[in-house]
Parts: C-alpha cells; structure tokens; sequence
C-alpha cells in the first residue's frame, strides 16, 4: 500500500507509540490520584505540556489538551458567544475554513452573532486588506487557518497577527494543519488562541491541543474536577497526550530536513504529471504552500473515479469532494478558489508525509496515468 | 383529473425501463444489472458513454469481480444510491 493522504491523518510514529503504550498497559494511574501511579501520569501529562510549549514557543501553562482540533476550534468560537452574549459580537473568518469553524459560525449566527466570511483568491490566500476593511467595532475575533487543508495554502498569519494586535482584536488560527510540518512561533505571530490535532503529526487520533494566550479567558468546555485549568474537566487521556508530545517533539526536531524532502516529492510529481497529462492544472500553485501538499484538477476526468481507481492499485489519496449518495458535492475550498462545480469534482488532493519516498511518488504519477486513460477512454 | 390514464403510466414505465437498459460495450452481454451499471458510473464517470459487465470491467480495470462485489457492498454500505 501507498499512503499519501496524510491531511486526513498520519500513522503514527513507531516512538510515539512507544511512549504512550506504558500507559495503556502498566501506567494506567489516574493523573489526579495522589499515590505514586498517578504521579506518573500527571507528570507524564507535565512532560508533554512541557514538549508542546517548547514546539510553538510558548509557555506550558498556555497549552490544554483537548480531543481534536475540532473540539478547540468549536470550543473557542462558541466562548465568545458567551462572553458577548449581550452584545451581538462580529466575527472575521475565511470562506475556506475547516467545517469545524464554518458550522460552528453558522450555528453561532442562529444566535445573533455577525460573521464575516472573507473570499480568498485563485490560489487560496486571504487578504490581509479584506481583513482589515472587513473589521468593525463590533469585531471581537478573526479566526483564519494557518494552511489550508485541500490545497496547502498558507495564509499570511504574521501581517494577520501584527494588524489584529495594533487593533487590540483576538486572533485564533486553526493550525491543524501546520502544526508539526512548519516552524510556528506563538507570540511571534501575535496569535491568541490556536489549536492542533496529534494525529496531523504522527501521533494518536483523539488529542488535540489548545494554545491560549495567558491572561486570555475562556469559559470552560467540561464543567467538574480542576483538570486543564478547570477549563475541561474529565480525566485526562494521559497515552494520548504522551503520543501527542512526542510526537510533536519528534516531528519539530526534524522539521526542517522533512520540509525539503517533501518539497522535492512535491516537485517531482506536478512535474511528471504535467508531462503525462499536460492539462492538468494545480490548485494553489502559485502560494506559499504546506510541503507534501499537491491538489490537481483533472481536465474531464471524475476525482471520485480517480480515487477509486487508485484505491484499487493499493494507493491511497483523496477526493477534494464528498461523495453523498452518488452525488459529487463540490468541495467549498475549491469553489471559493473560482473553480467550476465540474473541476471541483475532477479533482483529487496528494498528500504526502515524512514515510513517503521518492519510488512512491513515481508509482502515484504512473497510476494516475493509467487510471486518467482508463476514465477518458469512456467518455 | 388525469391527465393521462393508468394505462398510459404503464407504457411509460416501460419506455423509460427500455431506455435504461444498457448492455456491455465489450462482450455485448444485454440487460446489465444495476450493480454493473452503478460500478460503471462510480468507477469510470457518472457521465460514461460505456458500459461494462461485471467481468468486462473487472478485465478493463485489472481486478477480479470478486473485488468488485465487495467494493459494491461497500458503496452500498456508504449509502451510494447507484448501487
């Protein structure tokens, strides 16, 4: 098998494994109990904190581990209703966020919050002019990803951070997709809340984590014990969150070195799938883009079909689209980039991560070919 | 009122059950079942002029049809309504 779909997730890596296997098995003791078993828990849960602050440049008492980027994305957005319940607050978002941001400023609308959901251009990226004619009084957030998911883009987080700071406006960027694969400095960027997913970055599904400026308030997501700040109480998934640390220590450690490697890969197969289907064109070429991240639109040929064919040489990629019932739904970032529904859906999205190898490019070009001659051949 | 009678409903069922059928563009196999019909569409284009039984398009596509069964249980368990 050939698996280059690591936007959606990654296998995790045989350390992180490693280190969170103890406490699934022999170190299971509650982090808050107060005996010698609990201890380690709680201060295997401090070690991770410890390796999550190191990683974005922050302090570890800025960091809450939650279950997902999801969860921290809905968690944050849903706060400020609460904290402006009275004073119908406005929000700035991208028309190409993860649908953990769009449905929860949807659902959030339904409650008198305004939200503004700023275009992108033909390669993706947000403005940081739209950002700033689009701010009102009102305003009270923005919350823009720091790399696309489909496509890679990366926005431009430092001028977002620095206009958002002079303007005394809180900044979230859902970094799930950045995290772990570019080098991110916190308070560099000026950013105030922002959140990550472990298994984006080699680690267990089912953590995530929170970054939140200290001295910044958010009502709590659990209400009972005093876990994570008494902001989300439960007790703590202490494998995962050690998964989650060191596999996020491990991916920074060699971020550099992956970078390029996948950048390279990258290269190679837009270049050889232009030689073999000269009319194909890539999503978001001309940004600054996530490495290991190839989006291409197939001239008449179905990204659903593609896929499956794929699947069927043992390779694994995504379509841009979701299939319900038959019905290709055009993907919503592909649509704001100015795509037709019908290029939208001729679309798939390579994603390779730090496992993939140069044979295994080569291998994808070669069965993109052949499944792209088997598709054409019908119509 | 009507605007046309039952009997009139018949034969349009019946029209519009002849113009579905299909039959397999390599071995000429007619009336192919909904399951070859709906492979067709998922795995070559919703829009494909062509059509393929079941061995046919598990030789076109170089898998065995009992790969091809299952991928349609699976698409049938992901609510795929061509299938």
């Amino acid at each position: 098998m050939i698996y280059a779909d690591n936007a959606a997730t990654t296998k995790i890596s045989d350390l992180a494994f490693e280190n969170m296997l103890p406490f699934l098995r022999e170190q299971y003791g509650n982090a808050s109990s107060q005996y010698s078993l609990g201890s380690k828990s709680r201060q295997a849960i401090i070690r991770s904190r410890q390796q999550v602050a190191v990683a974005i440049g922050a302090d570890p008492s800025e960091i809450i581990f939650t279950s997902g980027g999801s969860e921290a994305n809905s968690w944050v957005l849903r706060s400020f209703l609460e904290a402006y319940f009275n004073e119908a607050p406005h929000i700035i978002t991208s028309s190409i966020e993860h649908h953990s941001v769009l449905n929860t400023c949807h659902a959030l609308e339904q409650c008198g919050v305004e939200v503004t959901y700023l275009p992108v251009d033909n390669n993706g990226c947000v403005s940081v002019k739209d950002v700033r004619s689009a701010i009102k009084p009102t305003t009270k957030l923005v919350s823009i990803m720091f790399a696309n998911n489909e496509i890679g883009t990366i926005q431009p987080i430092k001028e977002i951070g620095k206009l958002l700071n002079e303007r005394g406006i809180l900044f979230h960027t859902d970094a799930v997709q950045a995290v772990g694969h570019i080098p991110i400095d916190v308070h560099d960027l000026q950013i105030d809340f922002l959140t990550a997913s472990s298994h984006k970055f080699n680690g267990a599904k089912g953590t995530g984590l929170l970054y939140k400026r200290s001295g910044l308030k958010l009502t709590p997501l659990v209400f009972g014990g005093e876990q994570e700040q008494g902001l989300r109480a439960g007790t703590e998934n202490v494998a995962g969150i050690v998964a989650l640390g060191c596999a996020l220590e491990e991916s920074v450690a060699d971020i550099a070195e992956v970078r390029e490697r996948l950048t390279n890969l990258v290269h190679i197969t837009i270049k050889r799938l232009k030689e073999v289907i000269p009319k194909i064109s890539v999503n978001g070429e001309g940004a600054v883009r996530l490495p290991g991240i190839v989006n291409v639109t197939f001239p008449c040929a179905s990204g659903e079909a593609m896929m499956h064919l794929l699947d069927m040489k043992g390779i694994c990629v995504s379509t841009s689209s979701a299939c319900n019932s038959g019905k290709d739904m055009p993907s919503h970032v592909l649509l704001a980039l100015g795509l037709t529904e019908q290029e939208a859906t001729s679309s798939i999205r390579i994603s390779y991560g730090r496992y993939n190898t140069l044979d295994e490019a080569e291998k994808i070009v070669a069965a993109v070919s052949s499944a792209y001659s088997k598709i054409v051949a019908n119509h | 009122m009507y605007l046309y009678s039952v009997c009139d409903q018949t034969k349009m069922d019946k029209r519009c059950e002849t113009l579905d059928k299909k039959s397999c563009y390599v071995c000429g196999k007619e009336n192919l079942n909904k399951n070859e019909i709906g492979l067709t569409k998922k795995l070559l284009d919703k829009n494909s002029k062509y059509f393929y039984c079941l061995d046919c398009l598990a030789e076109y596509l170089e898998v065995d049809t009992e790969f091809l069964l299952v991928k349609v249980e699976e698409f049938k368990e992901q609510g795929c309504i061509l299938f």
